[in-house]
């Protein structure tokens, strides 16, 4: 790698900055707006990223899950090391989704486009989404290796000087239950793409910039000395923490040791279980974006993304880990797992940095259906639904919210319009959330009712039935999750098949809460039952609290 | 017509500007708010304007009123104590909302209160499916016996939300004649008419807002019209709606959320109408820039961008997703967070940030002398020059350009930059902010802002405006003349109007030209009303479509020309699908998701030029002064103009500096600027 010597001053360096992350978000904004499947539009699984001529970021889309902290930079590498730069041309672009060269499972398709100005290679723009489907058993834990869970496509070129690869996208819409949607959502990548590589090159008009590589070094630079100067901060030490997970026909235990020293962070996963013969696999890349997102958020939470906040961290896990899978091993429900890995940094962490972890978060469950509706057209959605955040030091965690993971809730009258499958309630469980200083959040209860005339399949991906969202510092667990088919318990990994009328029900997990209860505020009590968010028993039990008696 | 009068109440300011048809002038007038009774400065200011004319209330025909009322009782949560009725099964959908985080790496992030605690939800047993199948009928003595439990309780208005209420309203009408007939001094808002939108997140939220404010805005036009009438007045009061438009004060109190950020909307409109009066000029940039925020709004075919969304009283100033969510017709803003007063700062990067925190009137900008330590933009553009300290709002107040100097060299003296280039740093950090704004807002929307033209105004626009237009390539800028009321002269060409989307969500391919007839038949018989009832018989009518290709989740505007049938939709769709994403996906197929009709009368002031009558005759060049330029990291004499003293045709030359009483205009080298016959300085921007 050469650069020029060129040094931008603070003033040049902001505005520059500022103006490559808005194009990232440009690029999420164009991604988001023309894809099919709701799974991008509403739960935000997608990324974009910029990369200079180098193929070293620039700027990530600041709308993402955290699944994707960290994750292109390696997807880009795999891509080069295949079709080196010079094998590239004006109009190509690549696209995979191996899930240890992309973001863990061969739902997410990793599409790149390399950007010429002038005849000459000065940028790489990637995008990430989730695919409605890409074959195989569908999205679903119960495969048991790769060749179950669909498409593996190497990397190919999607595209060859501006042309579709006719017969690569033949393969693709011929193995998959929604060619129509999976089409647009591939076509939705491909335009994203074209609309970065035409803002980076109007950018580097105007600003008069051959290369963007001494930007790009500046921003990697200027946010790893940030995150270096927030990680000397914590004391130098081996800081360690295992929690029990649930997996399907086992428990599983993910173990780590933190070591801070200086201003490097060694993660080690020793002590992790080891894979399994289900489809809740995680590959490194996947673990390693929840280690970053984990150290981002307790160093420099409102610094831009990049590869300067993960340049820090150092990863190393056992091979074939359920944290490390290695090929062949099936990873569709990579997610169910791989969240746990920020609550398991943060409870490490914990002792060191008490006032910025979060308490455990009630998590999200999420239902993959897919059915016909009453109009004879195909349903493939997801349904998501959050338990309760987790609450902080001085801060109670937040009713019915995504934690780690991010996602939109799919209002319930586009949701029965579109898959006739009836929301028969939505509502909040009181007492749900950990009792604490600062209280975890409450989990809501929901059922939906297959009403489509149709049998339809769900898929269930959620955990926290059997470990409940710890507290810290003296906060108590929220409430565990429960998922019911027709009022009777069932697995919250598994794949059932409704008949019509047939009723799910999930109560949502309650986040853990902050600090010891007796420290409650007397009066934040009483306006938590006033609120609804406890009932009078639970104050008393949990709190210590009876309305009206002055204890 | 004769004498029409707009007065637009800010926060600091209530503003006036009389129309006169008869001499084809507009007069200006500013006094002091009057935020105990916003009301009484509307009187005198009004009373005392057209004393000046010789005439009195009586000889007033139109008064257009805009209000921040409505904001700020939302904002502050200043309104009436609200029930909520609700599908049983779903009082806490609006506390839960959209169960997204706006951001994804600040775990202690805030979101707003429900305005319905709680205690004043009550369920309804009722339940009606998509297609309008009732699953459970209503239960009426359930809903007297809640109705009953409010207004116990102490409420004053009642919000009713009932699930795909948007398409089988029945429901919730049947509740509305319950509750109406039994509690007539309840405020009661039925959300399939405040805003029949399906999404029940923001329908419902869109309704509780309106009655919330409902009782204060009836209380407050009431107070007005009594005013008014004791003082003569005979004529027509009309109120700004955020939409461009004015209702009728009958329609303002059935639906006071349409009157949110109507001030910013008045602004835009008249940029709009500009545009009309600019020669070669269809799409154009309104930019506003105050003491807090910029306001902007993309102009195209000389009618400002609208749409059905709004975000209000944010946690976090300009994080989107932190606010009450509204389902209303609005004209489609860009909110900045950088005003005058905005503060400039470090980032955990260690650059410069400007924003969005202000210093406010008070303490304000260090070189207010008011105490304020902190540097912000106005300081920046003190030290750069582009402002006189002794010509601050027309040499009201005295600016301290030492105290400027030190605040900012105390912030920034560490990066290694002394006063002058950090001065820049910050200028151009907030130029570079509302430029970005601006582009992300226009490729969002596919509007092409290289080659149109930017209308800047409010105080600190036009020291900003000649600086973004570079960077955006706009090659036209327009300083209007009456900069600083613009919201109140726009209030002036604000036609009567009213707007309704409705979803109704149906595939093409199932809908013929008599289906299509008859959806827009129904919406716009709804539309028509309230302006048939104030005497506008035959209103310009406007439809549109929100369409998108089957399967996907985002819609775009289709704006039907008028005849338009089934078979010209996909054309047009995708004319317009193109202009935003660059592409087509020809062969799949096309779904109508929501449906929007639009009626609009004449408007108030027949206004076909605008002269404002502000010359103070006088010597134009009024001097030189020191300004920066960035180019040569030096200082360099300027000529200084009284903008007041320009004629028509008078031509000047940057590097220049405009001085009027609220504002300076900073034209740089290459940029060149010609008064027009209305008093409009038109700029030529360089390269």
């Amino acid at each position: 790698m050469s650069y020029d010597p060129v040094e931008y001053d603070p003033v040049e360096l902001g505005i520059m900055w500022d103006r490559v992350v808005s194009i990232a978000d440009e690029v999420v904004s164009a991604l988001i707006t023309t894809s099919f499947s709701t799974i991008v539009r509403e739960s935000g699984d997608l990324s974009c990223m910029l990369f200079n001529g180098d193929g070293a970021s620039l700027a990530q889309g600041n709308f993402s899950v955290p699944s994707f902290t960290g994750t292109g930079p390696p997807t880009l590498r795999h891509m080069l090391a295949k079709f080196p730069p010079e094998s590239l041309e004006p109009g190509d672009v690549l696209i995979t989704n191996d899930p240890w060269m992309g973001t863990g499972h061969t739902w997410d398709v990793n599409v790149m486009r390399p950007v010429f100005r002038g005849g000459r290679l000065v940028a790489y723009t990637l995008s990430v989404t989730h695919l409605p489907d890409i074959g195989g058993l569908g999205f679903s834990t119960v495969g048991t290796d790769i060749y179950a869970e669909g498409l593996r496509l190497p990397i190919q070129k999607l595209l060859k000087r501006g042309v579709v690869n006719a017969e690569l996208m033949e393969i693709i819409l011929g193995n998959v239950r929604f060619p129509e949607m999976v089409q647009g959502d591939i076509l939705a990548n491909i335009a994203c793409n074209e609309v970065g590589g035409r803002l980076l090159t109007d950018f580097m008009d105007e600003y008069k910039l051959d290369d963007l590589g001494p930007l790009s070094r500046a921003i990697i630079e200027r946010t790893e000395s940030a995150m270096r100067a927030k990680i000397a901060l914590i004391p130098d030490g081996v800081y360690r923490n295992a929690i029990p997970v649930e997996g399907i026909d086992e428990p599983l235990r993910l173990e780590c040791a933190v070591t801070i020293r200086g201003s490097d962070v060694l993660i080690d996963l020793e002590g992790t279980t080891g894979s399994v013969q289900r489809a809740i696999n995680v590959p490194l890349c996947y673990t390693r974006a929840f280690c970053n997102y984990a150290l981002k958020v307790v160093t420099i939470p409102d610094l831009p993304n990049n590869e300067g906040a993960a340049n820090p961290i150092t990863l190393t896990a056992p091979p074939d880990c359920v944290l490390n899978a290695l090929p062949p091993r099936a990873t569709a429900g990579r997610h169910v797992i791989g969240h746990f890995v920020a609550p398991l940094i943060f409870g490490a962490l914990a002792p060191a940095l008490p006032s910025q972890v979060q308490a455990d978060c009630g998590m999200l469950s999420q239902t993959s259906m897919r059915g016909t509706n009453l109009a004879e057209r195909p349903v493939s959605s997801l349904f998501f639904a959050a338990g309760g955040f987790g609450a902080l030091h001085g801060q109670d965690g937040r009713d019915a919210t995504p934690g780690p993971s991010n996602m939109i809730g799919s209002p319930i009258e586009i949701w029965e319009d579109e898959t006739n499958i009836t929301v028969l309630h939505k509502r909040l469980i009181p007492d749900s959330g950990g009792a604490g200083e600062w209280r975890g959040g409450n989990g809501q209860a929901i059922a939906l009712r297959n009403d489509t005339g149709h049998v339809l399949d769900a898929a269930c991906f959620s955990s926290r039935s059997e470990h409940a969202a710890q507290g810290y510092n003296g906060g108590k667990p929220g409430a565990l999750r429960e998922t019911l088919l027709n009022g009777e318990h069932v697995h919250p990994k598994g794949r059932y098949l409704m008949q019509p009328g047939e009723v799910l029900e999930t109560r949502e997990a309650g986040g853990g809460g902050y600090g010891d209860p007796s420290r409650r505020a007397r009066a934040a009590v009483l306006a938590d039952i006033e609120a609804g968010r406890l009932t009078p028993e639970g104050a008393a039990r949990d709190f210590g609290v009876v309305k009206g008696s002055g204890t | 017509m004769g004498l029409s009068l707009g007065v637009d109440i800010g926060g600091t300011f209530t503003d006036f500007a009389l129309h006169d048809a008869a001499r084809g002038e507009v007069f200006l007038h500013k006094r002091l708010t009057t935020p105990e009774a916003p009301g009484r400065a509307v009187l005198e200011g009004a009373v005392a304007l057209l004393a000046e004319h010789g005439v009195g209330l009586e000889a007033l025909d139109v008064l257009v009123h805009g209000t921040t009322l409505i904001t700020n009782a939302t904002i502050e949560r200043k309104g009436a104590k609200t029930g909520f009725l609700v599908t049983q099964g779903f009082a806490d959908v609006i506390e839960i909302g959209r169960e997204q985080r706006y951001d994804l790496f600040d775990l202690r992030l805030q979101f707003p209160a429900p305005l319905v605690p709680r205690a004043l939800r009550r369920d309804v047993a009722e339940r009606v499916l998509p297609g309008g199948r009732v699953e459970r009928a209503l239960d009426e003595d359930a809903v007297l016996a809640s109705a009953a439990e409010l207004v116990a309780e102490g409420c004053d208005a009642l919000a009713v939300g009932l699930l795909h209420s948007y398409a089988f309203p029945a429901h919730e009408q049947r509740i509305g004649a319950l509750v109406r007939a039994r509690f007539p001094q309840l405020a009661v808002s039925l959300s399939h008419e405040v805003s029949p939108f399906m999404r029940e997140y923001e329908r419902w939220t869109t309704t509780i807002v309106n009655a919330y404010t409902q009782p204060l805005a009836d209380r407050y036009l009431a107070a007005l019209e009594d005013g008014l009438a004791q003082g003569g007045f005979r004529g027509r009061l009309l109120v700004m709606t955020a939409s461009g438009g004015t209702a009728t004060p009958d329609m303002a109190r059935r639906f006071p959320v349409r009157l949110i950020e109507s001030g910013p909307a008045a602004g835009a409109l008249m940029s709009a109408w500009l545009s009309r009066r600019l020669e070669g000029v269809e799409d154009l940039l309104s930019f506003d820039m105050g003491g807090t925020t910029a306001k902007g709004a993309l102009v195209r075919g000389q009618a400002p961008l609208r749409r059905f969304e709004l975000e209000v009283a944010r946690v976090h100033a300009f994080k989107k997703g932190s606010g009450l969510p509204l389902k209303i017709p609005v004209l489609d803003m860009i909110e900045i967070g950088s005003g005058g007063g905005s503060i400039a700062s470090l980032d955990n990067r260690g650059l410069i940030a400007v924003g969005p925190h202000s210093a406010g009137a008070s303490p304000g900008p260090a070189c207010y002398g008011l105490g304020g330590q902190v540097p912000t933009l106005t300081d920046a553009n003190l030290v750069l020059g582009h402002l006189n300290p002794d010509f601050f709002l027309g040499g009201k107040m005295a600016l301290d350009a030492g105290a400027a100097r030190v605040a900012l060299e105390a912030r920034f003296g560490g990066l290694g930059l002394d006063a002058a280039r950090a001065a820049w740093g910050v200028y151009e950090t907030a130029n570079e902010d509302v430029a970005r704004a601006f582009r992300v807002h226009a490729a969002e929307r596919g509007f092409d802002y290289r080659g149109c033209a930017m209308v800047a105004f409010g105080g600190s626009g036009p020291l900003c405006a000649t600086r973004i237009a570079r960077k955006l390539r706009v090659p036209k800028l327009v300083f209007p003349a009456g900069a600083g009321v613009m919201s109140a002269i726009g209030l002036l060409v604000s036609p009567l109007s009213h707007e309704l989307v409705k979803s109704d969500r149906v595939l093409l391919e199932d809908l013929d030209d008599a289906g299509l007839e008859a959806r827009f038949a129904r919406l716009e018989a709804e539309v028509r009303a309230p302006l048939r009832e104030a005497g506008v018989a035959a209103p310009v009518m406007q439809r549109a479509l929100d369409m998108r290709y089957r399967g996907q989740g985002y819609e775009i505007d289709v704006a039907l020309p008028a005849g338009a049938g089934i078979a010209e939709l996909p054309a047009l769709f995708e004319v317009a699908y193109r202009r935003i994403f660059n592409i087509s996906f020809p062969g799949q197929g096309l779904e109508i998701v929501n449906w929007k009709a639009s009626a609009s009368g004449p408007p108030p002031a027949a206004m076909e030029t605008l002269r404002i009558i502000t010359a103070d005759g006088g010597e134009a060049l009024k001097g030189e002064r020191q300004v920066y330029q960035a180019a040569s990291n030096s200082f360099r004499a300027v000529p200084v103009y009284n903008r007041y003293a320009l004629m028509p045709g008078d031509t000047l030359h940057g590097p220049a500096l405009v001085e009027e009483n609220e504002s300076t205009a900073v034209l740089g080298a290459g940029d060149s600027a010609v008064m027009d016959a209305s008093g409009n300085l038109v700029v030529s921007v360089g390269a």
